[in-house]
């Protein structure tokens, strides 16, 4: 090789040395300059986005699997500025297919892109999927339309809709005391309020992850999928659901109550198979809870709301005194119709006089006078105690939000006085709410085992299913006690030929007419009316509990409550598959 | 000295055979670039239009998933308890009393079960991968396995059975 060629290669190599020595004095020159940021920055906007992603909401179940709340899609229509090449078509279409004013959708489809940094505008939200389909066949014609040379083609360009889902409540209004409501219209800030949707709130949400979302696909397993939120299942029946509120929306039409509530417990597990009560709201329309719940109603009285329940009670104040020797069913009472407690007198329902009566006469003919007594014999400190084990002093613990309890006034408190022991014991001067009624009643159905009443039967949770486990309590009475109790209230009904019998079946339950306390005192003309009972007595499969407030068509627990149990009962023996006793029997002796 | 220099120029190669040989290496090593370059590009290619292939579906899944939520929710509404009510009135159905079912005690019959959405914790689903180990392990790992290593088993010997 000569020294020319040398010479040649050396120019040649020099050239190509300093174009790549310039292109990286270039790229360190780039990376220095003062718009350096501002390039990496929209380098890394066209190279993916981060958002935050928000879990699709849990579905809620009935305990068949039937869905009582779930998601449905709907779409949010926007503006992209960048895109806009005629705003006049957009603003023509918006209005007539969305329903949006004209010329402030024109408005905003002539705004600059960029213009106070805006290039994408909300135009409308939670459109339907049928007003996205018109949309697009008008999209579609004005693609495929044919101009003349001169004539602008319409376009719907910078038109955009994004779809997402929305909360849905398929049943309606049904359950819907105990579901709650989800507000979906607040999409970034949106809870649930009430019941379930409140209670299990995280849960059912999910965690909103921030999320990169990378267009280069050679990345694309990076992404991370974002799991939706726990699903419910239920323990309640959304047949025994829809027939409960059926038969209390009319027993409130018929009795003139001003509301009512019905509980159906399954004594053996805790578990709620029905909760109606009134009013109720439709979840989808939940922006009427103001007008449906004038303040100050409670969302859902039977866990909300306390009151006095009157000679109901009188089964805990027996339950009491049967398993702590005070009584026995055969104790003769003899009743002179009133009773000096603490000095203040204390008179039956009807003021009158009853003679002896034996313990289930007592029930049977809800002497005030007679459980007053057995109050006494037994005394105060016992009848607390077990009043305290059967769960009135505190919150039941029930999976739903906005449970409350009444303060329970013991002796030795300050507004304690001796006539509270006698009044207490038919169930005056104390306050209960309807869940604390079935929890409560639940241990004498129950062989004494007292069950936490809950509402959630199991969760799904990332793919797998979790079974609630029920919990047990406290056992308050001895399981002889409660089958005592359970065949004096049996007997006492059907000696009383009361209407809250149900043919075929052998019931055991108990009235209350309850005095309302006003400012002025108590008063008579107006009462609560409740019901507490359960069956098949022999093996108790359900607990009803059915409470009507100030009913006018009649005072009593025995013509209002009573007929409605009933009717509750002959229609839910049909729903669980109970056959009447005689059946039952033979069914068991083969 | 003379005699030594005439044996290196006797073995010396000519001038334009050195040429021919570095032009020659050097082609080697541009066509050895080409082809890596060339596999690398295709093998990029092939898996971002696999990605993209990905993206697609994902929102696909999306997508779908959407649309059964809309169905799942559509058929609960129709199927609801105030539809069906609503049914039960127009074909004029009466609601049942209990006294007039009759109960038939019928051997084998299995009551409703619990709703099941999902596997209870402790069943794990047996997963199967996707890709074949050959796929995804290294050709000398799978020398190793496949090769060497079945020819190290101890060959096993058939006994005689003896019953």
């Amino acid at each position: 090789m000569t020294q020319k060629y040398w010479f040649r290669y050396i120019i040649v190599g020099a050239v190509c040395l300093a174009v790549a020595i310039g292109v990286i004095i270039q790229m360190v020159r780039i990376q220095n300059i003062p718009g350096a940021s501002d390039i990496m920055a929209m380098s890394e906007y066209y190279m993916g986005y981060t958002t935050t992603v928000y879990p699709d909401r849990g579905e809620i179940y009935d305990r068949w699997g039937r869905l009582l709340a779930g998601n449905e899609t709907t779409y949010e229509v926007g503006l992209d500025l960048v895109n806009i090449y005629d705003p006049e078509t957009i603003a023509s279409v918006a209005s007539s297919v969305l329903q949006l004013d004209y010329m402030e959708t024109l408005a905003y489809a002539q705004i600059k892109a960029g213009t106070e940094g805006r290039y994408y505008i909300v135009l409308d939200d939670f459109v339907s999927k049928d007003q996205i389909e018109q949309l697009e066949i008008i999209n579609e014609d004005y693609q495929n339309r044919e101009v003349k040379r001169n004539q602008k083609r319409p376009s719907l360009s910078g038109l955009v809709w994004s779809a997402h889902t929305k909360r849905s409540y398929p049943e309606g209004d049904l359950a819907s005391n105990l579901i709650g409501f989800y507000s979906f219209l607040d999409r970034t800030e949106g809870r649930g309020f009430f019941g379930i949707e409140e209670a299990y709130n995280e849960q059912l949400a999910g965690k909103p992850i921030e999320v990169y979302t990378t267009y280069d696909p050679q990345k694309v397993q990076d992404q991370i999928e974002v799991p939706p939120g726990a699903s419910l299942v239920l323990t309640i029946d959304r047949e025994i659901q829809a027939m409960t509120e059926n038969v209390l929306d009319e027993a409130v039409d018929w009795s003139g109550a001003e509301a009512g509530t019905i509980v159906i417990y399954d004594p053996r597990d805790g578990s709620i198979l029905s909760m109606a009560t009134t009013p109720r709201l439709d979840p989808n329309e939940y922006w009427n809870y103001d007008r449906v719940f004038p303040r100050p109603t409670p969302f859902n009285r039977a866990v909300s709301n306390s009151y006095e329940p009157g000679s109901v009670f009188k089964v805990f104040t027996m339950a009491a005194a049967l398993d702590g020797g005070a009584v026995t069913p055969d104790t003769i009472f003899s009743d002179t119709g009133y009773i000096l407690v603490g000095g203040s007198p204390i008179y039956n329902w009807n003021s009158g006089a009853w003679g002896d009566q034996d313990m289930t006469g007592c029930m049977q003919h809800s002497l005030n006078v007679c459980l007053a007594w057995v109050a006494t014999e037994l005394g105060a400190e016992d009848f607390y105690t077990y009043i305290k084990s059967f769960g009135f002093d505190r919150n039941t613990g029930v999976d739903m939000a906005g449970e409350i309890h009444w303060p329970l006034r013991l002796p030795g408190d300050e507004q304690w006085f001796e006539v509270d022991l006698a009044t207490n014991s038919f169930g005056q001067g104390i306050a209960v709410t309807p869940v604390q009624m079935v929890m409560a009643a639940g241990a004498l159905a129950n062989e004494g085992r007292m069950m936490a009443p809950h509402i959630v039967k199991s969760m799904v949770i990332d793919g797998h299913q979790y079974e609630v486990n029920p919990v047990v309590v406290g056992n308050p009475i001895k399981a002889e006690t409660a089958e005592t109790l359970t065949r004096m209230l049996v007997t006492s009904l059907e000696q009383e030929s009361s209407v809250a019998l149900v043919e075929g079946y052998a019931m055991a339950g108990k009235t209350g007419t309850a005095e309302i306390p006003t400012q002025f005192g108590y008063t008579s003309a107006t009462t609560h009316t409740s019901f507490v009972g359960w069956g098949p007595a022999d093996d108790p499969q359900f607990l009803v509990y059915v409470w009507l407030e100030k009913p006018t068509i009649s005072i009593w627990g025995s013509e209002v409550a009573a007929p409605v149990f009933s009717e509750i009962v002959s229609k839910l023996v049909v729903l669980l598959d109970i056959p009447p006793d005689t059946v039952r029997m033979q069914i068991a002796a083969q | 000295m003379k005699k030594k220099k005439n044996l290196l120029q006797a073995y010396q190669q000519a001038p334009w055979r050195v040429q021919l040989q570095w032009i020659g290496v050097f082609l080697l090593i541009l066509v050895l670039i080409a082809a890596v370059a060339g596999v690398y590009l295709n093998i990029s290619a092939r898996s971002a239009a696999a990605g993209r292939r990905i993206q697609v579906l994902e929102i696909r899944i999306s997508e779908l998933k959407r649309e059964i939520n809309d169905l799942s929710t559509r058929l609960a509404a129709i199927s609801s308890a105030g539809e069906m009510y609503t049914r039960i009135e127009d074909e004029d159905y009466v609601a049942l009393n209990p006294l007039q079912v009759t109960y038939l005690e019928v051997p084998g019959y299995q009551p409703k079960t619990d709703t099941r959405l999902a596997p209870p914790p402790n069943v794990e689903a047996i997963s199967s991968p996707i890709l074949k180990p050959q796929f995804t392990i290294s050709l000398w790992d799978w020398l190793r396995d496949n090769v060497w290593s079945r020819s190290e088993t101890p060959v096993i010997i058939e006994e005689e059975v003896i019953p």
